[in-house]
């Protein structure tokens, strides 16, 4: 049998918002999934109203940081405040095989639309539940974002250098972490109810997910008790191990040395300068030993550098390197342009908006950005009409109404 | 043979009867490591004498042995060991052997280096068309991306995430713990996940190729826009948000460490008053910041506002705050923001992770036996709860070959000759 997309089939009602919900949905979307997504007017997804918007100028149909995390999807409103907005909520759940949301854990159990409720009506339900401590536990209640989650989980304190405050990674650093494990469990699960029709409820914590990129330090503290710190861009094993600034306007390179091999290629591709055979830097041991006399042998050599060819330099002596991209560096990539990671998409109120590409390419079942983000309310009439069966005079009677809103 | 203290995966698990072959260095483990939580009877197939990962740090009581890495230990816990050497005629005819019996091969080896081996994904599907290959690699398998090499640095770096990381003196940074090869081993398990689903209907295995740059690229949320769309990119400053010239500190100073606080009305701003509130009672909340109207003081505000009255005002607002701060640990100002409802964080170290009253409370931290250290230690346990067929570590990580038995005589069914005979040329 031909698919063309891997989860061609599948239905979503995706309730989550921000980050981590709407990301983990938008895999199963991006790969044929029909994934609902509703939102309301009374409580617009707090990224519609976040940076950047295009021409700089807000507008909840005109942020790029909602776009990018919702490609594929359809979008309906619905004030779950009101009761009937509430049935079609779960008319549309009777439909799903999947259900994602996000909010803080009492939300949907105010509404009548927790697992228990929802499993009645749909038993083999499966349903995500994601925030940021877990859905039990004395701090199950405390609302959040991503940038604390980043604080919270450690990344904060190993960034930056030991002698001055921490310099943290940009922006809600893990959202970016626990939709990766969020849909690797629900795909499992999707697997496990085709093969014995049982569905189920997953409660995933972003702090949990986000602390397994941070395993061995804390397995460290278990057994050694010992606090992994900052150390600016000092490895363990390699040497020399960081960034060089070059000629032009906050150039850099990056350099990283773990082997004989490389230390090698990387004398070679400097010209063979007369510290590359000095006894001192002859063995990876002793480079490391003598970190800080390397970074001041490179930094000068550097200086005298264009960034983009010292790296191809480098690169093509086997040495890992690479500049320092910034945003605008990363569209003119070309490893990037040749994998696809930017692609413009043609938003109803936005225009040609740039969009990010996947992470991962399948050979038979490519995924796609099927369609950009919708403008709120989008595809309400499909979705009410074609889908959930009401009728065209009811939908504009629940629009007056202000349930579907 | 030796046994591990693997009480085996649970029988109900949600992957169970899926066999996967693991071949990857500290670039991929998590991956299998994900797939092994859910059940799959994941098997570590390392070259003769061991991983080259066993020798990552930190190491159990400090004692480098490749039987003794944390690394190794965090990333491998639950899957079984075995040695092959695939550089060796006999050892590839023992590995199409365990391709036919498995479900995923999960792989970093450069680009093309499976290909030259014979073992490229065409080979493995003649050998078992189910079979998904996931290849993780440091820019793709393109033209362009397929020879440049790349480790966690370097994928920081060429990602983007380093530019807008660090201070303005000292340049860009990373974070301290290879954060880009999870990245992409997490990655790998989705499209791993992604590549299962439809296989259980078709029939039909495929490649999966894994961009380490472009899982990078993923994390700078959205960042890559704000040229093309705002005419302005990010700055990099250390502990401070904003740009041109406009500074506002996203981490305090307390006590015995850091918390993170973003001050802001608008939105934020019934958390801010509670805040503000703390502060009074404690005598400490000086009137103009009582009296002051937040609600226009968003976080968008901020963004936008510019000149040096604006940075005095904010200044001032944050050297009252850091007095307030220094007066309380780290513990002490979260317990109070938990009971108010106030937004902040503290900057966490593992020590005070491990201390987590709410991790404790959900049983995060799972005892793994390690029999042969005679010890048992505490690892960060599921990655999400599930209702029906709970996530669960089979298991300390393998001794190197230590189910080369197992799988070899049990598994692919090979006599006690037959297996002197692949020991004696080499290959296992």
């Amino acid at each position: 049998m031909d698919r063309r997309y891997a989860f061609d089939g599948i239905k979503v009602a995706d309730f989550a918002w921000v980050g981590v919900g709407p990301i983990t949905a938008k895999y199963l979307a991006d790969h044929g999934a029909t994934v609902v997504r509703v939102e309301s007017r009374a409580r617009p997804d707090i990224l519609r109203q976040a940076p950047p918007w295009t021409d700089g100028e807000p507008g909840l149909n005109r942020s790029q940081f909602f776009a990018s995390f919702n490609t594929s999807k359809h979008g309906i409103t619905l004030d779950l405040s009101k009761p009937r907005a509430r049935e079609l909520a779960r008319k549309l759940v009777a439909w799903a095989d999947v259900v994602i949301e996000s909010f803080t854990p009492k939300a949907m159990r105010n509404w009548g639309l927790d697992y228990d409720n929802l499993r009645t009506i749909n038993p083999e339900l499966i349903m995500l539940s994601t925030c940021q401590q877990g859905q039990t536990g004395p701090h199950a209640l405390y609302p959040g974002f991503g940038n604390l989650m980043a604080s919270l989980t450690g990344f904060y304190h190993i960034s930056g250098w030991p002698d001055r405050d921490p310099a943290p990674p940009y922006g809600a650093y893990t959202d970016f972490i626990a939709p990766r494990f969020g849909a690797t469990v629900l795909m499992a699960a999707l697997d496990y109810r085709r093969r014995t029709g049982k569905g189920q409820y997953i409660d995933m914590a972003q702090y949990e997910a986000a602390l397994h990129f941070l395993s061995p330090a804390l397995l460290n503290y278990q057994v050694n008790g010992r606090v992994l710190n900052r150390d600016g861009n000092r490895s363990f094993r390699s040497a020399p191990h960081g960034v060089y600034r070059c000629q032009g306007e906050d150039r850099w390179l990056a350099i990283s040395v773990s082997s004989d091999a490389q230390w090698q290629g990387l004398i070679r591709a400097l010209g063979k300068p007369s510290w590359g055979s000095e006894a001192r830097f002859s063995t990876q041991t002793l480079r490391l030993e003598h970190a800080p006399a390397l970074d001041e042998l490179l930094t000068a050599w550097a200086a005298e550098q264009e960034a983009e060819a010292a790296a191809d330099r480098l690169q093509q002596a086997g040495v890992p390197a690479g500049v320092v991209q910034n945003c605008l560096d990363l569209h003119q990539d070309p490893r990037l342009a040749a994998w696809g990671m930017f692609q413009y998409l043609d938003h109803q109120e936005m225009g040609p908006s740039p969009y990010e590409g996947h992470q991962f390419h399948l050979s038979k079942t490519p995924g796609a950005l099927r369609w950009p983000a919708p403008v709120m309310g989008q595809h309400n009439a499909y979705v009410f009409g074609e889908i959930l069966g009401l009728s065209e005079q009811e939908v504009a009677r629940l629009i007056e109404e202000q349930v579907i809103y | 043979m030796t046994t591990s203290a693997s009480n085996g995966p649970l029988p109900n698990a949600l992957m169970a009867g899926y066999r996967v072959l693991d071949l990857s260095d500290e670039k991929g483990m998590l991956c299998g490591k994900m797939l092994a939580d859910m059940g799959a009877e994941v098997i570590k197939v390392e070259p003769p004498g061991g991983e080259a990962a066993r020798t990552l740090p930190p190491f159990y009581h400090d004692e480098a042995d490749p039987e003794k890495s944390l690394f190794w230990f965090a990333y491998n816990a639950g899957k079984k060991g075995i040695t092959l050497d695939l550089t060796n005629a006999d050892g590839r005819a023992v590995f199409q052997a365990l391709v036919a019996a498995s479900d995923f091969v999960i792989e970093t080896f450069p680009v093309g280096y499976l290909d030259k081996l014979g073992l490229g994904y065409e080979a493995l599907a003649q050998c078992n068309p189910r079979i998904i290959l996931t290849s993780i690699t440091p820019f793709g398998d393109t033209e362009a991306g397929r020879g440049q090499q790349a480790d966690d640095l370097i994928a920081w770096a060429t990602g983007g995430g380093m530019a807008i990381m660090g201070e303005k003196d000292r340049g860009p940074a990373r974070i301290n713990l290879l954060q880009s090869y999870f990245h992409a081993s997490a990655e790998a398990a989705v499209g791993s996940m992604t590549a299962h689903y439809p296989r259980e209907l078709s029939g039909q295995g495929q490649h999966v190729v894994v961009n380490m740059q472009a899982c990078v690229v993923w994390t700078l949320m959205n960042e890559q826009a704000f040229p093309i769309l705002h005419g302005n990119s990010v700055e990099r400053n250390g502990v401070f948000a904003g740009s041109e010239g406009m500074r506002q500190r996203l981490v305090f100073a307390c006590k015995d460490g850091y918390i993170t606080l973003l001050v802001a009305g608008g939105p934020l701003t019934p958390s801010l008053k509670a805040f503000l509130d703390w502060m009074d009672e404690k005598g400490m909340a000086p009137q103009w910041m009582l009296d002051k109207d937040w609600t226009e003081w968003g976080p968008a505000t901020f963004m936008n506002a510019r000149g040096d009255e604006v940075q005095r005002e904010i200044d001032a607002i944050e050297s009252a705050i850091t007095a307030f701060l220094k007066t309380m640990t780290k513990a002490e100002i979260y317990a109070g923001a938990l009971e108010r409802r106030i937004l902040l964080a503290p900057v966490a170290t593992v020590a005070d992770i491990t201390a987590s009253e709410q991790l404790a409370a959900r049983n995060f931290f799972v005892p793994v036996e390690h029999e042969d250290l005679g010890a048992t230690i505490p690892y960060p346990g599921p990655f999400a709860k599930l209702s029906r067929t709970p996530l669960s570590i089979a298991g300390r990580a393998p001794h190197i070959g230590e189910h080369n038995t197992e799988m070899y005589t049990g598994l692919l069914g090979y006599s006690r000759q037959q297996l002197a005979r692949l020991r004696a040329v080499g290959a296992i």
